[in-house]
C-alpha cells in the first residue's frame, strides 16, 4: 500500500524514538471569578515526541481546550511549564498552527487570499509562498477553488481551507480543537483520513482535542484521557496500531479493547456525554 | 495509488432571495399599482373638492410647480446652498463617528471613560441645538453644517462601535495565534468585518444630515431649500413647499441609492443572511 504523499515528505517511520518537541510538567490553570477560584486544569504532565499525533478526549469541562490555548501560547498558565523545542512557551509561536471548530476564514478574501493571510502578517508573501500555497490547496484538494470564495463552499471544503492556511506556513506543531465537530459524520471521517495522511507526510506533530472516542483513538498515537472538575489527566493509552490507519482497523479487537480502556477511564459515575 | 477523497464537490450556491423570477415581477408590479393608487388619489382629492388646492395641490399641479420653480434664476444658488450643506456636514459628521467609534474600539479606557457621555448625548433631541447653532454660528451655511454633523455621527458612531466589536472571538484568537500585530488585526479582520455594519450606519448618517441642514434652515436662513419651504408657506404657495419637498427627497433618495451602490460594490461579500 502506497501512502499518498504531500511535497517530497516521505510516510514518517517510527522505528528510532524520536525527539521530544514539547515538554509539559506541571501544567495547570485556575480561573478566579467572583464566586471564587474554579480549577480549570490540574497539574499534567506530558511529553510529546516529534512527530507523534496525540488526541485529547473527554467531557465538556475536562480543560482539553485549556490545556491546547496553555500549549498554543495563547493563555497563560497558574502554575507549571510548558516547552516548545526546549524554549518555554510564554506567547503564540509561528512554529505552530491552530485550527478551530470552524473554519474562521475572512469572506471577503479567496480561498487563496485566504490561505496566504499569514504569510502577509509574516511579511514573507513571495512567489515561493504562492507556489507553496498551490501545492497545499492541491494536496487538500482544493485546487479548483483557488479563486472561490468561502460562501461558495461547504463546511468540508471550508475547513480544509483552513487546513491549507495552517500547513502553507509550515508550522511543526498543529494545534486542532474540535476542527470537524460541526461537520457530518462522512465528511469528518474523510477529513480524519487526510490529515493523518498530510501530517504524516510532512512529519508534524499533532495535538487533536475531540470528544468523540472513537475519532480520538482512530487518529492518535497515544490518547489522553481527560476528567472534569477538576479538569486533570486521568489517562494516557497508547494506541499501537500500524499506519497508515484504514477504517477496517476500527473492526479489529484491539481497537475494540482500546475504546473499552478509554470508557473504563473516563466511566466511573461521569456523565460522560461523549 | 494515492487515493483521493473527494466530498463536497460541488460549491453551494446562495439562494436565491426570491423563489423565482415571476414571483419578484409581480412584487415589483403590486409594488408600482400603489404607487399609481396614491397619486390618483393625490391629483383626484383636490380637484373633487375633497380637500381644498391650497391645503392639497392636485400631483400635476405640483409638477407644474416644480418645472416653473426649476426654471427660476435662483433655485440654483438656494439648491447648491442646501446640497453644500448636506455634503459638508456628512461627510464631517461620517469622519467624526468613524474616527470616534475606532477610537473607543481599541481603547477600551477611552470607552469606559467616555460611553455614558455617547448615551447622555444620545438621549438629547438634537433638534433643540438649531437656535443655539444660528446664534453661535450665524446665519449662514456654517450653523447648518454644525447642525448636519451634529445628528448625522451619532449613527456611524455607535455602527462603526458595534462593528468593530463583534468581531469573532476566533478570529481574533487566529490572528494572536499567528502573532499579528494589533494594526495587522484591525486591517486584516476587524475593520472588512465590521464594514457591512459600518455602512448601515453611514447611509443613515445621510438621511440625519439632509435633516440637520433643513432644521438649521427653518430655524434662521437666508437662503437654502429649507428657508424657500418657509417662504413659500408663509406666502400659501403650497405647490411649490410641495415642490422643494420633491427635490429634498430627491436628493435624500439619490445619495441613498449612490451609497447602497457603493455598498453593493464594496461589501461583495455580504450574504442575504446578514440583511441590508
Amino acid at each position: 500500500m502506497m501512502a499518498a504523499r504531500i511535497d517530497n515528505g516521505t510516510p514518517l517511520e517510527r522505528a528510532a524514538p524520536a525527539e521530544t518537541i514539547i515538554d509539559v510538567k506541571g501544567l495547570g490553570k485556575t480561573f478566579t471569578l467572583d464566586s471564587g477560584p474554579v480549577i480549570a486544569l490540574e497539574s499534567v504532565d506530558l511529553t510529546i515526541r516529534k512527530g507523534e499525533f496525540i488526541s485529547f478526549v473527554g467531557p465538556s469541562g475536562c480543560g482539553k481546550s485549556t490545556l491546547l490555548n496553555m500549549v498554543a501560547g495563547l493563555l497563560p498558565a497558574t502554575e507549571g511549564a510548558a516547552t516548545l523545542n526546549g524554549r518555554a512557551i510564554n506567547e503564540p509561536s509561528r512554529q505552530v498552527g491552530f485550527m478551530f471548530q470552524t473554519a474562521v476564514l475572512l469572506p471577503w478574501r479567496t480561498v487563496e487570499e485566504n490561505v496566504l493571510m499569514p504569510a502577509e502578517v509574516f511579511g514573507t508573501k513571495s512567489e515561493a509562498t504562492r507556489q507553496k500555497a498551490r501545492t497545499v490547496l492541491e494536496a487538500v484538494g482544493l485546487r479548483d477553488f483557488m479563486n472561490a470564495y468561502p460562501r461558495q463552499l461547504s463546511g468540508g471544503m471550508q475547513q480544509r481551507v483552513s487546513l491549507a492556511r495552517t500547513l502553507t506556513y509550515e508550522p511543526d506543531v498543529l494545534l486542532m480543537d474540535e476542527p470537524f465537530g460541526a461537520l457530518d459524520e462522512f465528511t469528518r471521517e474523510a477529513m480524519n483520513l487526510e490529515l493523518m495522511r498530510i501530517t504524516q507526510a510532512a512529519g508534524i506533530t499533532v495535538l487533536f482535542v475531540t470528544h468523540n472516542i472513537t475519532e480520538a483513538v482512530f487518529m492518535a498515537d497515544r490518547v489522553v484521557v481527560m476528567t472534569p472538575r477538576p479538569g486533570k489527566v486521568s489517562g494516557v493509552i497508547d494506541v499501537e496500531l500500524p499506519r497508515p490507519r484504514t477504517i477496517d482497523q476500527m473492526q479489529s479487537q484491539t481497537f475494540t479493547d482500546l475504546i473499552f480502556k478509554v470508557r473504563g477511564i473516563l466511566g466511573h459515575g461521569q456523565d460522560s456525554h461523549a | 495509488m494515492a487515493k483521493t477523497v473527494t466530498l463536497d464537490a460541488e460549491p453551494v450556491k446562495a439562494a436565491s432571495p426570491y423563489k423565482n423570477a415571476n414571483q419578484e415581477l409581480r412584487y415589483k408590479l403590486y409594488t408600482l399599482a400603489i404607487i399609481v393608487v396614491i397619486l390618483a388619489a393625490w391629483e383626484l382629492a383636490p380637484r373633487m373638492g375633497l380637500v381644498s388646492p391650497i391645503i392639497l395641490p392636485s400631483f400635476s399641479a405640483v409638477v407644474g410647480a416644480l418645472i416653473s420653480l426649476m426654471q427660476q434664476d435662483f433655485f440654483l444658488r438656494h439648491f447648491s446652498v442646501t446640497l453644500t450643506e448636506i455634503l459638508i456636514g456628512f461627510v464631517l459628521g461620517t469622519s467624526i463617528g468613524l474616527a470616534l467609534g475606532i477610537a473607543l474600539a481599541v481603547w477600551p479606557t477611552a470607552k469606559r471613560i467616555a460611553y455614558p457621555f455617547v448615551v447622555g448625548f444620545q438621549a438629547i433631541p438634537k433638534i433643540v441645538f438649531a437656535p443655539l447653532f444660528i446664534a453661535w454660528f450665524g446665519f449662514g451655511m456654517s450653523s447648518k453644517v454644525v447642525m448636519a454633523v451634529v445628528i448625522s455621527f451619532f449613527p456611524v458612531l455607535i455602527n462603526t462601535l458595534v462593528g468593530l466589536e463583534s468581531v469573532p472571538e476566533d478570529a481574533r484568537k487566529l490572528m494572536r495565534s499567528i502573532k499579528a500585530t494589533p494594526l495587522q488585526t484591525f486591517r486584516k479582520v476587524s475593520l472588512p468585518h465590521a464594514l457591512p455594519v459600518i455602512f448601515a450606519g453611514v447611509k443613515a448618517a445621510l438621511t440625519f444630515a439632509v435633516i440637520g441642514a433643513i432644521v438649521g434652515e427653518f430655524v434662521g436662513a437666508s437662503e437654502g431649500l429649507g428657508y424657500l419651504v418657509e417662504l413659500y408657506k408663509n406666502q400659501l404657495r403650497i405647490d411649490r413647499v410641495f415642490a422643494v419637498i420633491v427635490i429634498l427627497a430627491a436628493i435624500g433618495a439619490g445619495g441613498y441609492f449612490l451609497l447602497e451602490w457603493l455598498d453593493r460594490k464594496l461589501i461583495f461579500w455580504r450574504t442575504d443572511a446578514q440583511g441590508k
